[in-house]
């Protein structure tokens, strides 16, 4: 038609313009996902409870599944003013990062504090290296990658629109619809600037469902003996279902320490958590095999 | 009569990840109320009944021995759970939970009366009828007695036992504990009973508490317990024997040391 | 004395979890020292339904239950635990927050069993919660 912007027609443009936005959203997550992708898959081989907390839940939960193990083998508390302390000896199987935080609190601090304790950070470090050396992790430059990977191609159809806009404005014809799009195109692009790029690399989930899985028997809603299981299986609790194992095994001493709770809430949504909690232990086998009736409102 | 599993454990969520390390294992009771009737089998379970673990279904609330017939809804879970886990019998307690329609949260004793007898032989009759797998009886702890009792224990047990045709599901720490409070002689009552009827035992730990001894489940299971295991196993070996804990779990050791004591003490091969 | 076993059961049953009294022939001590066993039972079952608020009252847990628990029979570990959890509010730190979580899950007038809530409406009211907590 006589006058049609760059000799496109408005309509003939808008389709083809949503058809590339679309494509574009599609291989922006495809290409994001493809660079954080990472090493083989028997990198579960080396994924303790420690390298597991710090997939799942950063640097917060490999400190918290810390506590969790010498919490367990008695060697640190809660003491006055919501400070950690110890109560006994750095345990046999500690890490570095338990020495450091087995360290920090023979001098006492608070479970906020221990982050920014250098032996602490240097343990940490250490853990994230090896993670990354395994492919388990995404190295910063990978995440940028992935940060660019995703915004890429948003931006190229957005910078596509505005040009088109300008043009069809200084042509005198109707952009409406144009801007419409070219709008929706600028939401997706924020999120994809702004949505977090995970730390575990797509082998590293899979090793941290697996763990789940063969640790099933960790989860909160069990109550899981401890005592029975010992202080490494307190550990991978904490690792693999976040800090709610920490408040479940102890509850004391979380609320005490002033730990967060929601660091890396996994598996059933936190708020169907409790509730499930609630039913399950109300019915759950001990409270029922004390060779004593459990009161109306269990199994049928 | 009963196949020789030899020695088991209670199947808790608590030490699931325990039990299911026991490379000898061979048999596991679970609490029938804890498995529901509708959705899957807990995932511990499934994988025991894969490995070819059986599975007792033991009842703590259908209270056999109430006044009132036993509640239907709760003979039909039993059933179900039976059916689900493939169970070769199941277990319930000659006491009642609930009178008057109140729930006394605990397993009560009954009256060694007649009365008493015919009551817990018309509910495990009710219940039978719908249970496609054999009944095992257990006898309860009592921390205090009827003021009527007509009969001795030996002969209330074996009165409802053989009126019902039930197995027995005896329960040595709670011959233990019956005996040394009421001051007898827990051999006596061994001697009493139907030994051949019995499918399994309980073995469980208990504590003293102002001159009374309480059967727990929450304690280490005591020596004389164990010294009843081995003299029960000396006049007739039960096919099965299952260690009870409930509550306050020690580290693995200590329960492992308790599983092998009860084969040291029966003559079973370890499970641990 | 025959013939009465239902009536007799619930006499004993009324004197072992509401209070009343010993019925007759019975050693009152055994019943007392089965009552507070029972009562005992009882605590470590609520405990464990309602870990925080166990752990809230810390080595007062115990005698806060039974004496609660005295002339209430239970009604089930969890709905005893919601009794006594809205009983001792106004509650701090993490057994109100799970006292809320619940109180947001579940829909329990206190005469009937508690029931869920749908999911919608379970997310919305934890959702809320969590907005209030800031």
């Amino acid at each position: 038609m006589e006058g049609d912007t760059w000799g496109i027609s408005g309509p003939d443009f808008l389709g083809v313009f949503i058809f590339m936005a679309v494509v574009a959203l599609a291989v922006a997550i495809a290409a994001r996902q493809a660079v954080l992708r990472g090493g083989p898959s028997d990198g579960f081989a080396t994924l303790d409870a420690q390298r597991a907390a710090y997939l799942n839940g950063g640097p917060q939960l490999a400190i918290y599944a810390s506590l969790g193990f010498l919490r367990q083998a008695g060697a640190i508390g809660a003491g006055p003013g919501r400070m950690l302390v110890t109560t006994g000896p750095l345990p046999a199987g500690a890490t570095p990062l338990d020495r450091a935080i087995h360290l920090a609190a023979a001098r006492k601090i608070s479970a906020r504090g221990l982050r920014h304790v250098s032996g602490v950070e240097r343990a940490l470090a250490t853990l994230r290296q090896s993670l990354e050396d395994a492919g388990l992790a995404a190295t910063p430059a990978m995440r940028s990658r992935a940060r660019l990977a995703g915004v890429l191609p948003l931006a190229a159809v957005e910078a596509l629109g505005i040009v088109r806009i300008v043009a069809g404005v200084a042509n005198g014809k109707p952009v409406g619809f144009l801007i419409l799009a070219t709008l929706a195109v600028s939401v997706a692009l924020v999120v994809m600037l702004v949505v977090r790029v995970p730390l575990a690399s797509a082998a590293g989930r899979r090793a941290i469902a697996r763990l789940r899985r063969d640790n099933a028997h960790l989860a909160p809603s069990q109550s899981p003996a401890y005592a029975t299981y010992g202080a490494a299986a307190a550990a991978m609790g904490v690792a693999v279902f976040g800090s709610a194992a920490l408040f479940a095994a102890d509850p004391a001493f979380a609320e005490e320490a002033e730990l967060q709770r929601n660091v890396a809430a996994s598996g059933a949504s936190s708020g169907g958590g409790s509730g499930d909690g609630g039913s399950s232990s109300s019915c759950g086998g001990s409270s029922c095999g004390g060779g004593g009736g459990c009161g109306g409102g269990c199994g049928g | 009569m009963t196949e020789e599993y030899g020695v088991g454990i209670g199947w808790r969520p608590e030490i699931a990840g325990f039990v299911a390390d026991l490379p000898g294992l061979r048999f596991v009771e679970v609490v029938a109320e804890s498995v529901h009737d509708h959705g899957p089998v807990p995932e511990g379970l499934a994988a025991l009944r894969a490995r070819g673990v059986a599975v007792i279904p033991h009842g703590v609330k259908l209270s056999l021995g109430g006044a009132e017939p036993v509640d239907p809804a709760r003979v039909a879970h039993l059933a179900t759970v039976a059916a689900k886990l493939d169970a070769p019998l199941v277990s319930e307690h000659i006491a009642f939970v609930r009178a008057g329609g109140v729930e006394a949260g605990h397993l009560l004793p009954l009256p060694r009366t007649r009365e008493a007898v015919d009551a817990v032989v018309a509910n495990v009759a009710r219940t039978a009828a719908e249970l496609p797998v054999p009944i095992a009886l257990e006898p309860i702890a009592a921390v205090f007695d009827w003021p009527d009792d007509e009969l001795t224990e030996a002969a209330f047990l074996t009165a409802i036992l053989e009126r019902t045709g039930a197995l027995l599901l005896l329960d040595i720490a709670n011959v233990y504990a019956n005996a040394r409070n009421r001051g007898t002689d827990p051999l006596e009552l061994l001697d009493a009973l139907p030994l051949e009827r019995i499918a399994y035992c309980h073995v469980a730990g208990g504590a003293e508490a102002a001159g009374v001894y309480h059967d727990t489940h929450t304690d280490p299971v005591p020596p004389p317990v164990l010294e009843l295991v081995s003299a029960l196993s000396a006049r007739r070996r039960p096919p099965a024997l299952l260690l009870e804990r409930d509550g306050r779990y020690p580290p693995a050791e200590q329960l492992r040391a308790e599983l092998d004591a009860i084969a040291a003490a029966s003559g079973y091969p370890a499970v641990t | 004395m025959s013939g009465d076993l239902a009536r007799r059961q619930a006499d004993l049953v009324a004197a072992l979890t509401s209070g009343a009294p010993v019925p007759p022939g019975f050693d009152a001590h055994l019943v007392g020292v089965a009552r507070t066993a029972l009562l005992r039972k009882r605590a470590g079952e609520v405990a464990r339904a309602w870990p925080m608020l166990a752990a809230s009252l810390g080595s007062e847990w115990q005698a806060t239950f039974a004496a609660w628990a005295a002339t209430r029979p239970t009604n089930g570990s969890f709905r005893d635990g919601f009794d006594l959890a809205r009983s001792l509010r106004p509650l701090t730190g993490e057994a109100a927050r799970e006292l809320a979580e619940r109180e947001a899950a579940w829909h329990y007038d206190g005469e009937s069993p508690p029931t869920r809530r749908s999911r919608a409406a379970t997310t919305a009211r934890t959702w809320l919660l969590r907005l209030r907590s800031r």
